[in-house]
């Protein structure tokens, strides 16, 4: 008979994603001022993932956080979690890219900021290609990208004093 | 911060006015208005006439009115009066919408980037 082993790493995926889920929760009840803008606290978990274990961690991390919050919050496969999915998906295939440059590459600042970039890009896609394909939605991107830029450098220096902080892991 | 780092930033930073400059210049004086009615659009009219239409929409009527090139929402029947309060509207590319209504009207025509845009 064939037994279900938990390792160390699904251990370890477990507590991160449950840990990034928390975040994405909490944060989901805060006031937007505009529907796709959100600090997107729970990539800092995704960024110090991706350092501190690495990129394949981080996407189980970075994927599980959307399935089960989007099961929590009672939005899954609704638009919501479509367009969440979507930026999740987008970010992280990014950050399997740039994981792959050269020198000394990008610290937590470059790639939380290419990830709020990626993921605000992908959602907005998205929405404009599955929901509201009216040319004037694009008058809301400027804006859109703007607030992912100023999140993703925000996200990226709480990383980065986060990772100071943490010991080591492995 | 490492090298990368500064450079992603650098550059971000200075494509993101672009990215404003792009999508939020006005086009020239527009020469149609296209009518959008349940999320299709309708009718396509002259701004040269000057006319009232009224277009059938979820919850009523909505009345919109052309003139000098202009068009604009006079009625509508839902709550909030977005549309009315919207006023004329004259660059291509601008818009007036009765959410409530699904009805809106876009000018067509003038200098714009695009015309329609697909992924």
């Amino acid at each position: 008979m064939k037994t279900l082993i938990a390792t160390r790493e699904d251990y370890l995926i477990a507590w991160l994603a449950a840990l990034a889920v928390t975040i994405h929760i909490a944060e989901s009840a805060l006031p937007t001022p505009l529907p796709g803008v959100k600090p997107g606290l729970a990539n800092v978990v995704t960024i110090a993932v991706l350092m501190r274990f690495g990129w394949r961690t981080a996407v189980w991390v970075g994927l599980l956080r959307v399935l089960a919050g989007s099961l929590l919050l009672g939005t899954f496969l609704s638009p919501t979690f479509v367009l969440s999915a979507s930026g999740a998906v987008a970010s992280l295939a990014v950050l399997g890219l740039a994981i792959h440059l050269p020198g000394r590459g990008f610290g937590p600042l470059g790639y939380s900021l290419l990830a709020a970039m990626s993921h605000m890009a992908a959602q907005f896609g998205a929405a404009y290609a599955l929901f509201i394909p009216h040319p004037a939605l694009l008058h809301l991107l400027p804006v859109l990208m703007t607030a992912a830029v100023l999140f993703g450098i925000v996200n990226g220096i709480i990383v980065r004093s986060l990772l100071k902080h943490l010991p080591q892991g492995h | 911060m490492t090298r990368a780092d500064w450079i992603l930033i650098v550059v971000t930073l200075a494509l993101l006015p672009l990215l404003y400059a792009t999508l939020w210049q006005r086009g020239g004086l527009g020469d149609q208005v296209e009518i959008w009615a349940a999320g299709q659009p309708t009718k396509i009219l002259s701004l040269d006439q000057d006319r009232t239409v009224h277009v059938h929409g979820a919850l009523g009527d909505s009345v919109i009115k052309i003139q000098h090139g202009k068009a604009r929402f006079v009625s509508s029947p839902c709550s909030g009066k977005i549309c009315i309060h919207s006023g004329w509207q004259s660059h291509s590319g601008e818009l007036a919408a009765c959410v409530p209504n699904r009805v809106s009207i876009e000018i067509l025509g003038g200098k714009r980037k695009y015309d329609s845009i697909n992924f």
